[in-house]
């Protein structure tokens, strides 16, 4: 199975729709890793102390963090797996379980603080809209979801928009 | 190359290069918790295509958001970064991030907004991966004089 007009009609009548998910407290370990898994090597991702000389409580998450997770649970059953391995039913809403391809196509960030570890997240998901487009591989739709990250007083963190295609 | 000071509009900021690895794809998948075999299982992304294991969307980011970090220091701010990738990179590939100021605007007092756009690319062939554009709060004493003008 590829995208059709089902998979498209079934996207569709997810835009507008607002998901919303407590994604719990970012902690320290998790910050830390992603910081060693890109490569970071500012103290500033890794060593407390240093943070709270420049005035923050913890250190301080990469600025795409929050973003970059794709998933915030302890993950799906794996009957609730697509092919692909991605999950069915938290990561893309509207995307059926089975029989489609998911690529990123790209992002755009709004920093509006930085995260410090230990802060509380909620992130607010809507899928903004979705367009087929020919590729050489057949109908492939483009499927924009904006993100809204929020902390526990719901002060904005992060806002962002982004791409994943279909296929 | 510029550093932090003279800038405007053209100047082009000194490249950064990430080497990456099957390992450091796997360990952004761990930290992610990104299930997507396309980034650990060879089989499944030959079968769909691809000659290897993809570097994720996510770490192209990853390298972009470093990049500008790296450079702006502790007296600068990113403020906002997008990102289009254009072709796919694969486990083991080096790849460069490089960095051009598109336009200066006048910031709050004292500062400015440097708009810069980014390039990524794949060293061995040199083909463009990623575009994107970045958003970055700097002091006025980084600009070139007249940069605002």
């Amino acid at each position: 199975m590829a995208v059709d007009d089902s998979v498209r009609e079934a996207l569709e009548r997810e835009v507008g729709v607002e998901h919303v998910e407590e994604l719990g407290e970012v902690s320290a370990t998790l910050t830390r890793r992603y910081a060693a898994a890109v490569g970071e090597r500012d103290p500033i991702y890794h060593d407390a102390e240093y943070a709270r000389a420049l005035g923050f409580a913890n250190v301080l998450a990469p600025a795409n963090f929050l973003p970059g997770v794709i998933c915030w649970t302890e993950g799906a059953p794996y009957d609730r797996l697509r092919e692909d391995g991605t999950e069915a039913d938290t990561h893309l809403p509207g995307v059926p379980a089975q029989g489609v391809r998911v690529m990123g196509g790209g992002e755009e960030m709004h920093f509006t603080r930085p995260v410090v570890a230990g802060t509380v997240v909620t992130r607010r998901t809507v899928l903004l809209d979705v367009t087929p487009r020919e590729s050489r591989q057949g109908l492939m739709l483009v499927a924009r979801y904006a993100d809204r990250y929020l902390d526990d007083t719901d002060d904005e963190l992060l806002r962002s928009v982004r791409t994943v295609l279909l296929r | 190359m510029t550093t932090h000071h003279e800038l405007q509009a053209g100047s082009v900021l000194a490249p950064q290069t990430n080497q990456t690895s099957i390992t450091q794809v796997f360990r952004y998948s761990a930290a992610t918790w990104n299930t997507h075999r396309i980034h650990y299982d060879k089989e499944y992304a030959l079968k769909e295509g691809y000659p290897d294991v993809l570097v994720q969307s996510h770490l192209h980011g990853a390298f972009l958001t470093k990049y500008c970090t790296e450079w702006a220091g502790r007296e600068a701010r990113l403020a906002d970064l997008s990102l289009r990738v254009r072709r796919f990179a694969t486990a083991g590939e080096s790849l460069t991030v490089q960095g051009t100021v598109r336009e200066v605007r006048p910031g709050d007092e004292g500062r400015a907004w440097l708009d810069l756009e980014l390039v990524e690319t794949r060293d061995s062939d040199g083909e463009v991966c990623v575009e994107g554009t970045a958003t970055l709060d700097v002091p006025l004493t980084w600009l070139a004089e007249g940069a605002l003008s």
